[in-house]
């Protein structure tokens, strides 16, 4: 156990393409908010060589929203400023209240959510409402750009798709059409916590049938998931109650939680379908307004 | 003759909260000393471990290391971390459990403290706690009392058969159990189990030591009682008491932590071997692994009554988890019989314990000190034998609280003040217990249903009668007509230095801005056990009043010759002025009398000071009614607080505004314990899982209900100004009224803390 | 490996101290400048003892690599009081008995800091949303409330009260 941290090399460039000549290895990672950087080095859970800084990189803290091509957010865009960015409390509800959900302040104004994404874990608040609202990550390597959707980013507990010559510049949420709502709903022991299961739903309605569902459930498998059967069982359909405690069953049929610290296996199974049915309750009543 | 108060029941400012919120207060960890050297423990990762070698020698190879160390180089004087063990009267126990060695010669748990380096700088030590490398030879580990204690099983400690650290029967059992079950026309059997709560003060455990060229130590840590450590220490290190002088810097927090040694024993070796100051500093992942926390206590009790209410018969065993060492899972295991079985009045009375050793980190004493843990089961107890009567719980309770005049709890001295009568009156009214108490049993529909519960309890103000409840005040009278106040309580930010300078303004008639204070070093102040036990203000409260007293005889008296008048009964002292009561304009001032005290050329001369003492014989319990209006969502199991209500008979609250703070403060970790405070460890490899903030949570700004604090001012004779404790009575009544009204919301009750949802969720799934 | 020498403006002062880029911000305002106010409670960004300033806004020092904090303005709580003059916030806590062991207290003033910066009459909700982030062990918060609804009074009328 231990209180500093051990040496590394630090590199503060102010372009994207000095950071990614200096990337190299299992032990160089990039610093953005710097929230599970410091800390999982302090707690010995990765070794760094070098740490590369991204704060000084002009025009990496972007959070912006045109109709044409949605809501999109840099590298260094912290949660405190999507939170704040009024749009996205007007048109990507889950969005907003994933990020409210985190109730330090002072971790929303240090930590980016690219940050936040990128250290792959399952119990991220934002990955959900952004699994169920189409969200897209630009990633940049030494062989060039690619856009990838926010799903196949992650790829198991801890692991995303990045190489360790990559690193994600912008992450970017499209229009939502109208007719659309979306609400995000998590568990946790306190109000400041990790969460036990979150879930996100986001549904488009059209003359009040179905037209599309997302559902995403957190904290319930190594990576953050989409219930695709659930969302196959509603869509074209009237949204009655029987028809979301429908979906919201097999949404919980389908997830092998695990038993933590933090909640049972029993227990958090049983909330997917509380909360998916609450969320889907609540997404609907947006998606009318 | 009721006596005017200017500071006594006045919210004053206490004195060192501008140090405080200025960063200029300094805390162990905010010290250093010239020549400081950095010390950090070697912890070990194994449950349970001979330890067949540590190779230190690269560590020690380190440039800018000044010290490694290990059991090997400790001194061989085995101790109990407890300091308390010094205020325990012989009788207490057959032997003291002596189990520990600074640094131990075996690992008994993950986190014990097997090796200390000392080094330049914190960087340089902990490369080298890095560099140390062990050789365990794993032995079978063992993670509950109840597999502990079996038979043949693993030993911890060679001293404890099967485990056992300790056993004792209640001091005060009386009647026949049996037959008080047997006459009883309602009975009820339940078992309960709190968690091992952790205490969370948020400075983490540090110490500073030095040694100087006299051979004195000199120790700087946040110990909750200085003089007893001390004692303690002078043991461990076999030196002379008179060669230790403890300090107390500002402390942040303690809530019983400090009442056992922490890294104080590793900082005062490591100064010795390298002859230079060391602080030794931890992180709050060692504190979650380490060595204290509330004692897990395994109860099951036996409850009977008549159906008429009166109880006949209780009875209560306790199976402890002491964890790897023993500290003060004894006592407060003792301490739960004392307060749960001597609340009420009961003929046929019988309690035991068991303290049994496990490969967990060690427990430890937490505020409320064993009243928490039984009032959890006990108070559960009283509202099913209350269900099975067909009482109000309220007025099955009334049944049973005891009078004035019958004997107290524990000490069965006569008790002279119990306003309990007036708390539950008040508070009932406060939460509106008669119209939201239907009955039992009511079925109640929809997804979320409220339901409301109370609770009640005594605590004590200072364990009289049985420790060394013994404390002592000096009073100085400046020649300003100031008072300087040389008190030891361990000032922890609940304010008892200020609670004291009130009273001691007022005993002498001086204005509170006049009093200073002066403690914290056990060279200066007199000999004391410390803050514990909800006893300061009390005890320490009545020192101060016979210190105070005796200046102001001596002001009376000089007073008298100057004014010319023949009895100082004449005369009183207010304001800063000694006065003839018949005609107040009529004075001298207490500042021309100190003055000339001391510019005194005749052989009279001499600075006006006085030492009062105090023994406390008896506990002098507070008393509380706790309400608590609840509403449980049936379908995620989860409790919304709607409201506390806390009625204390606080006999007289010195400072208001610090009593309130007191008990909101002791509700705030009580509702944590009732709802989510839970001590994990991993019984695969004995790992604390719950190591962190993030893992082991407490509570924060948006998790707190509205609470209603009454404070019933009814003044017992025994206390300063009629004052009773306060320090722990506000954790005792939130568990149980919670868990009585989760069960008057859902009809369900949980055996063990917390109260979690999926617990909760389960328990209804099993009920439908 | 690495050393430089760095340029720490803290509470309008500047200290040039020597640094590696491991080191913690809070250790370097702690250690090598002696600014022994912000304390460190969890080393895991859990607690907010370490909340300081950084242009502004409430960082946690524990988490914040010394290195990225030079030349910006930090505030420390030190920075609070105008010399011996008690700052309106600190005053309020005094009297309302928002302080009890004190651990606490430096990062929560800076939260509330930022809170009355940003919104000079919250609501108590709002307070109690302001300081998620910074947990007490002693008080329970509801003077801690109590303390900064009355700093938000008191800095409303203008500075001083009675």
């Amino acid at each position: 156990m231990h209180r500093v941290l051990l040496p590394f090399e630090f590199f503060e460039p102010t372009t994207v393409n000095e950071v990614l000549e200096l990337l190299d290895g299992e032990k160089t990672k990039v610093l953005a908010g710097g929230l599970d950087l410091v800390l999982d080095s302090r707690l010995r859970k990765i070794g760094l060589n070098k740490v590369i800084s991204l704060q000084k990189i002009p025009d990496l803290d972007y959070v912006k929203y045109d109709p044409e091509n949605g809501l999109s957010f840099g590298a260094m865009a912290t949660m405190r400023q999507i939170e704040q960015f009024p749009a996205v409390k007007k048109k990507w509800q889950s969005l907003y209240e994933g990020i409210h959900t985190i109730v330090s302040v002072q971790t929303k104004i240090m930590g980016t959510a690219v940050g936040n994404i990128c250290v792959g874990t399952p119990v991220s608040d934002i990955a959900p409402p952004l699994f169920t609202l189409g969200a897209k990550v630009k990633i940049i390597g030494k062989n060039g750009e690619k856009t990838v959707p926010i799903e196949s980013f992650f790829v198991d507990l801890g692991k995303t798709i990045l190489e360790p010559h990559e690193i994600v510049t912008e992450i970017s949420v499209p229009e939502q059409a109208t007719g659309t709502g979306s609400a995000f709903m998590k568990l946790g022991k306190t109000a400041e916590d990790i969460a036990k299961i979150n879930v996100a739903v986001t549904v488009n309605l059209k003359d009040g049938i179905c037209q599309k569902a997302k559902i995403a459930l957190g904290a319930v498998a190594a990576t953050p998931i989409r219930a695709t059967e659930a969302e196959e069982a509603v869509k074209g359909l009237e949204l009655d109650d029987r028809c979301i405690e429908k979906a919201a069953e097999a949404a919980a049929e389908r997830v092998k939680p695990i038993t933590d610290v933090r909640s049972t296996a029993q227990y958090r199974k049983e909330m997917v379908k509380v909360l998916v049915r609450d969320s889907f309750k609540l997404a609907i009543a947006r998606a009318s307004e | 003759m009721t006596q005017e108060l200017h500071s006594v029941g006045k919210s004053k400012i206490k004195r060192d909260s501008a140090p405080k919120l200025t960063g200029k207060a300094l805390f162990t960890a905010d010290m250093k000393m010239p020549d400081m050297l950095e010390g950090r423990i070697f912890r070990s990762t194994e449950a349970h471990a001979n330890i067949v070698k540590i190779d230190t020698s690269k560590a020690k190879a380190l440039p800018g290391v000044m010290a490694v160390v290990t059991h090997d180089d400790v001194p061989k004087r085995p101790f109990t971390r407890s300091t308390m063990a010094e205020g325990l009267p012989s009788f207490a126990y057959e032997e003291e459990v002596l189990d520990q060695y600074i640094l131990s010669e075996k690992s008994r748990y993950v986190g014990d403290w097997i090796a200390a380096v000392a080094a330049v700088d914190v960087y340089t030590a902990e490369k080298a706690l890095d560099l140390i490398t062990v050789e365990y030879e794993k032995l079978t580990a063992v993670y509950d009392p109840f597999e502990a204690s079996k038979p043949k099983g693993p030993i911890i400690h060679e001293s404890a058969k099967d485990n056992i650290a300790s056993a004792m029967e209640h001091p005060f059992n009386c009647g026949e159990v049996e037959k008080g079950l047997e006459e009883a026309d309602v009975v009820v059997e339940l078992t309960g189990k709190n968690s091992r709560q952790k205490h969370c003060h948020l400075e983490p455990d540090s110490a500073l030591a030095s040694w100087g060229t006299d051979g004195r130590l000199t120790m700087i840590s946040p110990s909750q009682g200085a003089h007893m450590a001390k004692k303690h220490f002078a043991k461990i290190f076999d030196l002379p008491e008179k060669n230790i002088r403890w300090i107390s810097p500002d402390i942040g927090g303690g809530f019983g932590a400090r009442l056992a040694l922490g890294v104080e024993p590793v900082a005062a070796f490591l100064a010795r071997v390298t002859a230079k100051p060391v602080r030794v500093t931890t992180t709050r992942e060692e504190d979650f692994a380490g060595w204290g926390g509330r004692t897990e206590q395994h109860q099951t009790m036996k409850l009977g009554a008549k159906k008429d209410g009166s109880l006949t018969a209780l009875d209560l065993k306790i199976v402890s988890d002491s964890g790897a060492y023993f500290s003060h899972s004894g006592t407060t295991s003792a301490v739960n019989m004392q307060h749960t079985l001597g609340l009420f009045r009961c003929p046929n009375v019988h309690g035991e314990l068991k303290v049994v050793y496990t490969n967990t980190p060690i427990a430890s004493g937490f505020r409320g000190y064993g009243n928490v843990e039984g009032a959890f089961v006990l108070q559960q107890g009283m509202d099913m034998l209350a269900e099975k009567a067909n009482m109000d719980p309220i007025d099955f309770r009334m049944k049973n609280i005891k009078e004035v005049g019958e004997p107290s709890f524990f000490i069965p001295v006569p008790l002279d003040h119990c306003a309990l009568k007036e708390c539950i009156a008040r508070g009932a009214e406060k939460i509106g217990w008669q119209e939201k108490w239907k009955g039992w049993n009511i079925k109640k529909e929809g997804r979320y249903r409220t339901g409301i519960g109370m609770s009640v309890m005594n605590h004590a103000s200072g364990a009289g009668g049985f420790l060394l409840e013994h404390s002592s005040a000096i009073i100085k009278l400046n020649e300003d007509g100031s008072a300087v106040l040389t008190v030891s309580p361990c000032e922890m930010g609940q304010g008892i230095l200020c609670a004291l300078s009130q009273i001691a303004a007022d005993t002498i008639g001086i204005d509170f801005e006049d009093v200073q204070v002066v403690t914290g070093d056990t060279d200066v102040t007199l000999f004391d056990i410390g803050s514990h036990a909800s006893r300061s203000t009390l005890v320490i409260g009545n020192a101060v009043v016979d210190a105070g007293n005796k200046i102001k005889a001596i002001l009376l008296e000089s007073a008298a010759e100057k004014l010319q008048k023949k009895g100082v009964e004449e005369l009183d002292v207010s304001d800063g002025k000694v006065f003839v009561k018949a005609s107040p304009e009529s004075f001298v001032e207490v500042k021309e009398i100190a003055f000339e005290a001391i510019y005194n050329y005749t052989d009279s001369g001499a600075h006006i000071s006085a030492t009062g003492s105090y023994l406390s014989t008896s506990h002098n319990p507070s008393f509380q009614a706790g309400f608590a209006e609840v509403e449980v969502d049936t379908e995620t199991g989860q409790v919304n607080i709607l409201r506390i209500v806390l009625a204390h008979d606080i006999g007289k609250a010195i400072n208001p505004l610090q009593v309130e703070g007191q008990l909101e403060g002791g509700a705030a970790q009580a509702i944590g314990l009732a709802l989510y405070e839970d001590f994990v460890v991993d019984t695969q490899n004995g790992h604390t899982l719950s190591d962190s903030f993030s893992t082991y949570k407490i509570p924060s700004t948006l998790d707190m209900p509205p609470i209603d604090i009454i404070l019933v001012e009814d003044p017992a004779p025994a206390g300063p100004f009629g004052a009773k404790g306060v320090g722990e009575p506000g954790m005792v009544n939130i568990t149980p009224s919670i868990a009585n009204a989760i069960y008057d919301a859902v009809g369900v009750r949980i055996e063990t803390m917390p109260l979690s949802p999926e617990k909760i969720l389960a328990a209804l799934k099993a009920k439908n | 490996m690495g050393k430089e020498i760095a340029d720490f403006i803290i509470n309008g002062t500047k200290y040039e101290e020597i640094i590696e880029p491991h080191m913690l911000l809070v250790d370097v305002i702690r250690d090598k400048i002696g600014l022994t106010g912000t304390k460190i409670a969890c080393w895991a960004g859990d607690c907010g003892a370490c909340t300081v300033l950084i242009d502004g806004l409430p960082i946690l020092s524990c988490l914040t690599l010394a290195v990225t904090a030079k030349g910006k303005n930090i505030t420390t709580v030190e920075g609070l009081a105008d010399g011996h003059e008690l700052h309106p916030i600190q005053k309020a806590y005094e009297e309302k008995g928002g302080v009890q062991c004190g651990y606490c207290s430096p990062g929560m003033l800076m939260s509330t800091k930022y809170l009355l910066d940003e919104n000079p009459n919250p609501t108590r909700e709002e307070i109690g949303e302001a300081l998620a982030g910074n947990l007490c062990r002693c008080t329970g918060y509801v003077k801690i409330v109590d303390s900064v609804e009355y700093a938000a009074e008191i800095m409303e009328k203008g500075g001083t009260k009675q």
